[in-house]
């Protein structure tokens, strides 16, 4: 039973970098083949309106995160050499092998006795990354940088119409370590049987890629894609999410023997404003409690919505008070999960945008 | 539920103006979409009842919805 606790371990840094380009729904509304009608619904609904992108097609998430994680190095005044492990969690990697995470060491200059690997998740990424980072701690390890994040406008074909307009860039990297006194809770969950839903099919052992990868698909509703891209089917993953969302909270609130009014905030995985509203609705907690506006200024930014929904809504509150929140993630796998933890001031600034550095 | 009771609270659900009849074809109702399909599988998981996203693609008429609920409506 994948329910757990840790004491003593706690975060004390979360910065988020995410594209620099902003593209707005209208300007994209003619690739998607949307008549003024439906889109005025799916800004309503769905909360399209507009996201972050990277302009330069050669920048990846590690890139993102390596951005991030200078600036914890600079908030914090802490060198790369007290860094034990680096954990990074993306479905958008530099290469398919090796690890991002063994390049990113060193290029952070971090030492050799750093432990760096890459975890492949998405919405749930955060949540599964933050426990890895936790139970290396519990393990002995003192410090941990986790960076999660990815590339999502780069794996969904311009032409989807489900999946691109919702699709942001951001990277993310967030400091634990041991220390803070209090006791935190995670509940992981993972259901297989469902991974057709949200997949690339193409490009991996199963099916490699070859010429019928880049063939144009298009779907009932007149989506656009090709087998190399992300496919999603949104209402299965919708069914999925309001059925296993609502329980999750109830039980990981009853392990922790606390109550949903513990909590200061609810920071979910920020899929859409129609799913987060749906959530909102069924857990009876309110909007200024449950963060839901990261998609429509940033795109849905996979395993970075977490910490980027902090850094770009709630970074006063992160950085000026000892809070209590649930963090929850739930998608691609399937997988979910859901953690509280207590943080006490921690470096959570505004969100940065990338800039691009001169490489040496 | 009532019969008309399940029709008012289905047309709030697909949030149209058109009143809706158990023969009411699907492909009529102009806020029939993929977002409606949605607020339709929170309704029924509201009720109680276990439904695919797949089984909406075969659903024609009002009254199909109304079949698949089934003990819900009663009359």
């Amino acid at each position: 039973m994948a329910k757990l606790s840790f004491d003593d371990i706690s975060i004390k840094a979360v910065v988020t970098t995410a594209g620099d380009k902003k593209l707005k729904i209208e300007d994209e509304a003619s690739k998607f083949s949307y008549d003024e009608k439906s889109l005025k619904r799916l800004k309503r609904s769905m909360g399209f309106e507009s996201r972050y992108v990277l302009s330069d097609d050669s920048v990846c998430t590690s890139d993102l995160c390596l951005a991030s994680a200078e600036k914890i190095f600079e908030g914090l005044d802490i060198g790369p050499e007290s860094i034990d492990a680096l954990i990074m969690v993306t479905q958008t990697p530099d290469y398919r092998a090796p690890s991002s995470a063994i390049i990113m060491q060193h290029r952070l200059g971090l030492t050799e006795d750093t432990i760096a690997y890459d975890i492949n998740l998405g919405c749930s990424g955060f949540i599964n990354g933050l426990f890895t980072a936790y139970s290396m701690i519990n393990s002995g390890l003192g410090r941990v940088l986790l960076c999660v994040g990815d590339v999502a406008s780069r794996f969904a074909y311009e032409r989807d119409r489900n999946l691109t307009p919702l699709m942001g860039d951001a990277g993310s990297a967030v400091l634990i370590e041991r220390g803070g006194g209090s006791r935190s809770y995670f509940l992981l969950r993972s259901d297989g049987s469902g991974y057709r839903h949200l997949i690339i099919p193409d490009g991996g052992c199963r099916r490699p890629f070859s010429k019928e990868s880049l063939e144009l698909r298009v779907s009932q509703d007149g989506s656009v894609r090709r087998d190399m891209d992300m496919y999603m089917n949104g209402a299965e993953i919708f069914n999925f999410t309001i059925k296993v969302v609502p329980t999750m909270f109830d039980e990981l609130l009853e392990f922790a023997g606390m109550g949903k009014e513990d909590m200061d905030y609810f920071v979910l995985h920020q899929a859409n404003r129609y799913i987060l509203r749906n959530i909102a609705k069924r857990l009876g907690v309110s909007e200024d409690r449950l963060p839901m506006d990261t998609v429509s200024i940033y795109g849905n930014q996979n395993s970075a919505s977490i910490p980027g929904t902090i850094n770009a809504f709630l970074s006063d509150s992160y950085s000026n008070s000892s809070l209590r929140s649930i963090f929850a993630g739930f998608g691609i796998g399937l997988s979910w999960g859901a953690c509280i933890v207590d943080t006490e001031s921690i470096f959570a600034p505004g969100i940065f945008h990338y800039e691009k550095k001169e490489r040496e | 539920m009532k019969l008309q009771e399940f029709l008012e609270e289905l047309q709030d659900v697909i949030d149209t103006e058109m009143e809706l009849e158990p023969s009411t074809p699907l492909e009529d109702i102009e806020e029939y979409d993929s977002i409606a399909v949605l607020s339709l599988m929170s309704f029924f998981d509201e009720l109680g009842v276990d439904i695919s996203a797949g089984e909406f693609e075969k659903f024609e008429r009002v009254s199909d919805i109304i079949e698949r609920v089934g003990d819900v409506v009663d009359g």
